[in-house]
């Protein structure tokens, strides 16, 4: 199977777009005009842990201005080539081939070849520890250059995921400072290059001059806001940013405004209720009184609250729409709204008296899980709630000593990224509870290297399927987050991840109009 | 044999009635019988959602609207009286047990322990109130009573610096010789004859301090560190109502206004606690 690229038809991306959302609400992006040259485009979506792409911790946005990946992923959440102008992989599933496009420099000049390419892979294979994208390097054989614009990779079992992954293996020059322990200044291909960083405050991103896409990019740079404590959608008004990602609510009134686009990511972030798995003490062992608890949630109000009338309220982690959405799992949910009659009544059953149990619920520090600890109240049960900033959030779910959260995971770049969290020994596991269940490692394991896409769907269904019988985690819904950008800002349209820059999209190719 | 040092000698003074004196008072004593009847004034339980209903301006169901999950914002004032004014005043109270309690005991007990217990409180001072608060908090846990004991370790160097010049100049006094030349023993003297004319001023210094903990206990609930992020405390209607200013400005504007006037009122209220007992201002003729 050969896989060439880039491609996106408008009707296309304006599909995939109308299925989030505000979907009333469509940016007019300007496809007609000429762009214009010059100017600093102010960008605040995530966060920069670290100048070493591939030692990210979680937030992946910002780093895709300068770092680019042999692939990347489109707007329709297919996987298109990037700095790889085409891939093969072989019938069996194992071998990957990938043929490098020509012309591709890095921030300092020197042309991108297959052995910088293998370098890359090497690093992230051996020095970098944790992880999905080392959990998958690792299953990585052989990775050779048999010529300057070639890299095949062999795995020694099929890996369905790898071509969506590797749109998160970021190229990155060996000669870049740092390179055998941390990478302190990244040389990069992307349209921008790595300039001043400064942690949680910004990154300015001057552009980079031989960037392989011709005419490209047209600003001079990009300054990306880094803090966290801002109001981004006052400060977007302010006229102090020109693209930001912002709450729901927000992005209700945003849209109305004239002065300003709201656009979504177009896959979408998924609310859940999690039980904690690993260390469950009674009567929150019971799967009774995990679906009592889970009778007392009316997802419809939640998620009207949560997305601002927006959202999808279902029991699976991808949209209607999505390669993986089940229209019949979704039909026969039962949690749709709340019944606390047979919330009652299961309780009854398990000879549990709320009035006497204490729930400890730990969540960010959001609005969204207020709602939640209320409805579960209602049942009649204590709740002790503790929300926390990510880190604190983080910290206290690792040490399993909770009964219950509500979290929400943002889009990702492949649907084994949301599985691999469910698996005993997945990367960071703490937001589903930390399950170990053998039986569902295998489905996900026997997906994961299912070849066939027919096949590889049931299998992740069918461990879907184990992960709500077990009541180990309660899907709320899904509702996409929200990018307002200034009406000057040209030829910029939100992508499937958090990405700022990818194959048929992105910041390469925006501009600003005064 | 006790001997007391009057602190004032105008009776007149001390009797006339004075809007300044007693309007805070009785804004005071108002708001002390509000969060005390707190359950059977507000109308609504403070913590009920009506996700159907939400940022609704005033009106005859909701008399100060409700806020962004639907809560009667008049039921969380109310209730957030209390919170808001438990963990003020016992953060106070815990500032005046850590700082005069233990500044006195290690006064009376020579000059080592003087050194040693005030070169910690130094330790304490060097840092800002509200950071070293912070601090605690991260160590303690949040919840009411972690914030309370923040409060009271943050704000101790106010009492004990004030114990410890009270205490100098009285212990210097004729009395004091006179007590210590009839074998009272350090503890007893303290306890017996320095306490009794050292309590106006700390008292004082309470008055003073209170609004201090009722700012700094809603500083760190707007941070997301007072108690459950649900419990309705002035503090943190403030910081969940400031995201919605522009929707429901009503839903901000009742705590801030409280929060002023509570503060406002313990001012004054201390100001005339001052006037009132300090035996300094008095002999100065003031």
């Amino acid at each position: 199977m050969t896989i060439a690229g880039p491609r996106l038809s408008r009707r296309m991306f304006m599909a995939s777009t109308a299925a989030v959302g505000f979907s009333g609400l469509l940016p007019h992006v300007s496809f007609a005009a000429e762009p214009a040259r010059g100017g600093v485009l102010r960008y605040a979506t995530l966060g920069l842990d670290t100048a070493d792409p591939h030692r990210h911790t979680g937030s992946i946005a910002v780093q895709q201005i300068y770092a680019e990946a042999l692939t990347s992923i489109a707007a329709d959440g297919s996987v298109e080539p990037f700095l790889a102008e085409s891939f093969d992989i072989s019938p069996d599933g194992k071998t990957y081939t990938f043929h490098l496009r020509d012309g591709v420099t890095f921030h300092n000049g020197d042309v991108m070849v297959a052995d910088d390419v293998v370098a890359n892979i090497e690093r992230v294979k051996s020095k970098v520890t944790g992880g999905w994208l080392a959990s998958a390097v690792k299953l990585v054989d052989t990775v050779s250059a048999p010529d300057a614009r070639t890299v095949v990779l062999s795995m020694h079992e099929p890996y369905a995921p790898l071509a969506n992954l590797m749109s998160e293996l970021w190229i990155i020059s060996p000669k870049s400072e740092g390179w055998n322990e941390t990478i302190k200044t990244p040389l990069g291909t992307g349209p921008f290059k790595f300039g001043e960083w400064q942690p949680k405050v910004k990154l300015v991103a001057p552009a980079h001059t031989t960037y392989w896409r011709k005419g490209m990019p047209y600003l001079t740079a990009v300054e990306a806001d880094l803090r966290d404590d801002v109001d981004k959608g006052l400060a977007l008004r302010a006229g102090d940013l020109d693209i930001a990602y912002i709450k729901p609510d927000i992005a209700k009134q945003l849209a109305t405004d004239p002065n300003f686009k709201v656009s979504p990511l177009k896959d979408a972030a998924w609310f859940f209720v999690a039980f904690n798995n690993r260390k469950p003490r009674k009567p929150f062992d019971d799967p009774r009184v995990r679906q009592a608890l889970s009778y007392a949630i009316d997802k419809n109000a939640f998620m009207k609250f949560a997305a601002a009338g927006g959202g999808v309220v279902t029991n699976q982690m991808v949209l209607p729409g999505n390669l993986y959405f089940d229209q019949a799992t979704h039909d026969a949910d039962a949690h749709t709204k709340a019944n606390l009659d047979k919330a009652q009544a299961l309780l009854k059953e398990a000879g549990v008296d709320p009035a006497k149990e204490t729930i400890e619920f730990v969540s960010w520090q959001e609005t969204y899980p207020q709602v939640i600890v209320q409805m579960v109240r209602k049942l009649g049960f204590k709740v002790n709630h503790v929300a926390l900033d990510d880190i604190g959030a983080q910290k206290r779910l690792g040490q399993y000593d909770w009964d219950m959260n509500c979290m929400s995971s943002g889009p990702r770049a492949d649907i084994f990224l949301r599985y691999v969290r469910l698996m005993s020994d997945g990367p960071n596991p703490v937001l589903w509870g930390g399950i170990q269940d053998p039986d569902l490692d295998k489905l996900i394991k026997a997906a994961v290297a299912e070849p066939a896409l027919d096949k590889r769907k049931a299998l992740y269904l069918a461990a879907w399927q184990r992960v709500m019988e077990k009541y180990y985690v309660v899907v709320l819904g899904l509702s996409a987050n929200q990018i307002a950008m200034r009406k000057v800002v040209q030829g910029y349209e939100p992508g499937f991840t958090w990405s700022p820059n990818w194959g048929s999209g992105g910041v390469a190719q925006t501009w600003l109009a005064d | 044999m006790t001997l007391v040092m009057p602190a004032r000698t105008d009776g007149k003074a001390r009797t006339r009635f004075s809007v300044r004196a007693f309007l805070p008072a009785a804004i005071l004593v108002f708001m002390v019988a509000v969060a005390l009847a707190a359950p059977w004034i507000a109308p609504f339980d403070p913590l009920d959602q009506d996700l159907l209903a939400l940022n609704q301006p005033p009106g005859p169901e909701h008399w100060l609207g409700t806020d962004h999950i639907g809560r009667d914002v008049f039921s969380r004032l109310v209730m957030g009286a209390r919170t808001t004014l438990l963990v003020g005043l016992g953060g106070a109270f815990a500032a005046f047990v850590f700082g005069a309690g233990f500044g006195l005991v290690a006064l009376s007990l020579g000059r080592v322990s003087e050194a040693i217990l005030f070169g910690a409180i130094d330790l304490v001072r060097a840092m800002p109130g509200v950071l070293l608060a912070l601090l605690l908090i991260v160590a303690l846990g949040e919840g009411v009573g972690p914030v309370t004991i923040a409060l009271g370790i943050s704000f101790a160097p106010f009492f004990a610096y004030v114990a410890r010049a009270i205490y100098h100049r009285e212990a210097a006094k004729d009395y004091v010789t006179a007590a210590q030349l009839f074998g009272g023993d350090p503890l007893h003297v303290l306890r017996v004859h320095l306490a009794p004319n050292l309590i106006g001023g700390l008292v004082t210094q309470a008055a003073i301090l209170l609004p201090r903990c009722i700012v700094t206990e809603s500083v760190l609930s707007f941070l997301g560190l007072g108690s459950s992020p649900d419990a309705p405390t002035w503090g943190r209607m403030v910081a969940e109502a400031s995201r919605y200013i522009e929707l429901a400005p009503h839903a901000i504007l009742a705590p801030v206004l409280a929060i002023v006037l509570l503060t406002l009122s313990l001012s004054f209220f201390g100001d005339n606690v001052r006037r009132t007992l300090d035996p300094l201002r008095e002999e100065a003729g003031s």
